[in-house]
């Protein structure tokens, strides 16, 4: 069976995280995806972390893992030749992503009106933190003011250590997810009658609303707390120090039997502080207390598999090495080896989700350039 | 013009978060949703609004249950029987695609299993959202939102410099999920416009979410190093990290990326010096003298409040942004300017404002058009209009039970 985005032609003007994950998810379902870098390439090439630690282009991890499958093409769109040509790519193509501060692309003259009347058919894709119009739209940004203006680092963290922002591009890949999601809608408007648009995807504006409840107290019952909880929603949701690593529990009401019964302290469920729900919460230190020292004897992947088998809620955090070696995730097929012509072998993970076996086939990430002649040549003159 | 998924017709089972975040968002943009919920198990959020128990229609007026479920018709239908059974495939006969998240084993056993809804309708795109898919070795386990993230690798890459690992501020992986859904409907929507055929489609929600890991997957599997976390800064850049602000609690976050950034910078705190300073003339000496410079920025950050920071840092040209709270977020200029907060008017629960549908389509824009359903609130619709079962047999699905118009309070304290 062909892949679901096959004859999709995407072009992708997208550095770093947001827009390049966007373009790693339609070349990974199918589409050509042609990567229009700088002549010094995308800024990811520049970040690593690099194989074996030694700065290359070739080499860099984030680079790697976002570009999966793309085609590389090298163009100075500030250039009027760079321009001409992209324009020419633009003629035929059904999908662009981009990144760009809106006035920046304006700047290149680029912006959604030039390309629209290039290519009517062409589904624009911008993802920003602010979005393209309201008066932060023009504002620099990149994924820590994102993680911020989005509200997601002020309930994460401790009340003491202040907001945090979680590891990695959190907030970038957000955007991509949301860019990919909202520009497939566009897509099949455009199959469906003939007509391209641009699709305005604000990272800041997707992330604000997500706050587990918090909007809707806050705006409905006027309710919030302001506060940071660390690692502990409650004691009986929560992580704590193992052995060898962290676990992490999750008991709902009708989990506190089964919890018990795996971690062999039947005395608790019959201990009337921690009865009910409402009791466990009343007690909650003297509950903590209890698991800080179970944790501590536990080895996280053995009392996972017992809780597993239990049916009670007690997953692990899980290291690189963790996912990388995960039974069930090489059992799914849910990480796959890559080799890169430079970079060698490596593990990513993919899909995101699952169509049949065969909707899913990323490639190696391209050499700077790699398809300069086939892509480029091809156009007239 | 027509919405994106006009004419799409959605059998929604999901409960909670992430399913229902995802399929409203399927409502949002011009989907006909049809949640179906239990008369005997409702969706859980509608027992979390704070609403007392003592008030009319409580359970309608879950703010929670509102903002994810809103754009979406309400169907109260008993699926454990045989009679709820063969009114849920004939549903599914006159529609596009059917999302659950239940564990893994529920549907199976229900008898509606992707073989069972695919014979009633082979066009069907048939969606599950496990916590872990549904194989492998740990496709039974229980996972809760908490457990998500952990099992993603998110968890382990967070947290204050070089300290333990720290989860997000939320259950990350169902709004994830949720949002993922909606690119795979439609790209599963694409394929079967090329072949006419429904298909299986599984979206394990710990995977969803590792895929925001993978650069760390790839630096692993190359490297072999495992890095502990590094708080607010940037493993490259700097300075990168967030500052206090007057004020209880207030922060701004500023990151510069370039030298000009950093110039910038240095010029709008009034120490333009700094840039020469051989501590903090390149990227790799002030990545060496991080703690100095940020104590030099956190010194002038402090005098001030964290959007007059923000504002004085970007009109120099400096990536900077104030640390937001919920009550700032409803009231930042820029995104009630952008119109993402809208007022929405409720029969149960009343007038207030919501989240309007993130994503702006130029050509095919959406609004809100339907505020959440009350409990079983078109049951007619979809028994007669959709399914027109006669008037005998929609007599017998409510004298055995199996459609409700009230939920059985009792069940849900």
């Amino acid at each position: 069976m062909s892949q679901p985005l096959e004859g999709l032609r995407v072009l992708e003007i997208g550095t770093f995280v947001s827009a390049p994950y966007c373009g790693k998810l339609f070349t990974g379902y199918g589409a050509e995806v042609v990567k229009v870098e700088p002549p010094e390439g995308d800024i990811s090439r520049a970040h690593g972390p690099f194989k074996d630690g030694i700065p290359n282009p070739e080499t860099s991890s984030l680079f790697l893992y976002l570009n999966t499958g793309k085609k590389s093409v090298t163009l100075d769109l500030a250039s009027p030749g760079g321009r001409e040509r992209f324009l020419q790519l633009v003629e035929s193509a059904d999908v662009l992503i981009e990144n760009y501060r809106p006035k920046d692309l304006r700047a290149l003259g680029l912006d959604y009106a030039t390309l629209s009347a290039v290519n009517p058919q062409l589904v624009m894709i911008s993802v920003t933190t602010f979005g393209q119009d309201g008066p932060y739209a023009d504002y620099e940004s990149n994924n820590l003011i994102a993680f911020a203006m989005g509200g997601q680092m002020f309930i994460t963290g401790t009340q003491d250590g202040g907001p945090l922002k979680n590891g990695g591009y959190q907030a970038d890949y957000q955007g991509g997810l949301n860019a990919f999601s909202a520009g497939m809608l566009a897509v099949l408007a455009a199959e469906r009658d003939g007509a391209g648009q641009h699709v305005d995807v604000s990272i800041q504006q997707c992330m604000a609303p997500l706050l587990e409840a918090g909007i809707p107290y806050y705006s409905y019952l006027g309710r919030w707390g302001g506060q940071r909880r660390g690692n502990h929603m409650a004691s009986f949701i929560g992580i704590y120090p193992c052995a060898d690593g962290h676990l992490g529990v999750h008991l709902m009401p009708r989990n506190w039997k089964p919890f018990c019964d795996v971690i062999g302290r039947p005395d608790l469920a019959t201990d009337p502080r921690f009865a009910t729900q409402a009791a466990r919460t009343q007690h909650n230190d003297e509950l903590m207390a209890e698991f800080y020292a179970w944790a501590a004897t536990e080895e996280k992947r053995p009392i996972y598999e017992r809780a597993g088998a239990g049916r009670a809620p007690i997953a692990f955090v899980h290291t690189m090495e963790d996912l990388i070696t995960s039974p069930h995730l090489l059992e799914r097929g849910s990480i796959q080896r890559i080799t890169h012509p430079v970079a060698g072998e490596a593990a990513y993970p993919g899909p995101p989700w699952w169509m049949g076996s065969a909707a899913w086939s990323p490639g190696p990430a391209p050499l700077l350039g790699q398809h300069n002649a086939e892509i480029l040549g091809s156009l007239s003159r | 013009m027509a919405m994106p998924l006009a004419g799409v017709r959605v059998v929604d089972l999901t409960m909670v978060w992430a399913g229902p975040f995802g399929t409203r968002m399927l409502g949002d943009y011009g989907a006909e949703v049809i949640k179906v919920e239990a008369p005997r198990q409702w969706d859980l959020l509608r027992s979390l609004g704070l609403i007392p128990r003592s008030e009319h229609h409580w359970y309608n007026r879950s703010a929670y249950f509102n903002h994810n479920n809103r754009d979406k018709y309400a169907f109260a239908l008993d699926l454990s029987g045989e009679l709820g059974r063969r009114t849920l495939l004939k549903l599914c006969s006159l529609s596009d695609v059917l999302v659950e998240n239940f564990r893994s084993d529920v549907m199976d056993n229900l008898g509606l299993g992707y073989e069972a809804v695919h014979e009633a309708n082979p066009q069907l795109i048939y969606v599950s959202m496990p916590g872990h898919g549904k194989t492998g070795p740990e496709k039974d386990y229980v996972a809760y939102g908490s457990n998500v993230e952990q099992l993603s690798g998110i968890v382990s890459l967070s947290g204050y410099d070089n300290d333990e690992p720290m989860k997000t501020g939320f259950s990350y992986g169902d709004p994830m999920a949720g949002t993922a859904l909606v690119g795979a409907v439609a790209t599963a929507l694409r394929q079967r416009a090329r072949t006419g055929e429904g298909m299986y489609l599984e979206l394990a929600q710990r995977e969803n979410l590792m895929m925001f890991a993978g650069e760390h997957i790839v630096d692993y599997s190359m490297n072999g190093i495992t890095r502990p976390p590094i708080g607010n800064r940037h493993a490259v850049c700097a300075p990168h990290n967030r500052y206090p602000s007057a004020g209880e609690d207030r922060w701004v976050t500023i990151a510069c990326e370039t030298e000009e950034q950093f110039q910038a910078l240095c010029k709008a705190i009034g120490q333009p010096d700094l840039a020469a300073d051989p501590r903090f003339a390149t990227n790799t000496a002030r990545k060496a003298n991080e703690d100095a410079l940020d104590a030099i920025i956190g010194r002038w950050t402090a005098a001030r409040g964290h959007y007059e920071a923000m504002h004085i840092l970007q009109r120099a040209g400096v990536p900077a942004g104030a640390v937001l709270t919920i009550p700032e977020l409803m009231s930042d200029p820029h995104l009630r300017s952008r119109g993402a907060w809208t007022p929405h008017t409720h029969p149960d629960a009343g007038t207030w404002e919501m989240e309007a549908p993130p994503w702006k389509l130029s050509r095919t824009p959406v609004h809100i058009r339907m505020p959440a359903p009350g409990f079983g609130q078109h049951n007619g619709y979809v028994l007669r209009e959709l399914l027109q079962l006669p008037e005998s047999e929609i007599a017998e699905l409510y004298t055995a039970g199996v459609v409700a118009d009230s939920p059985d309070e009792t069940l849900h304290q």
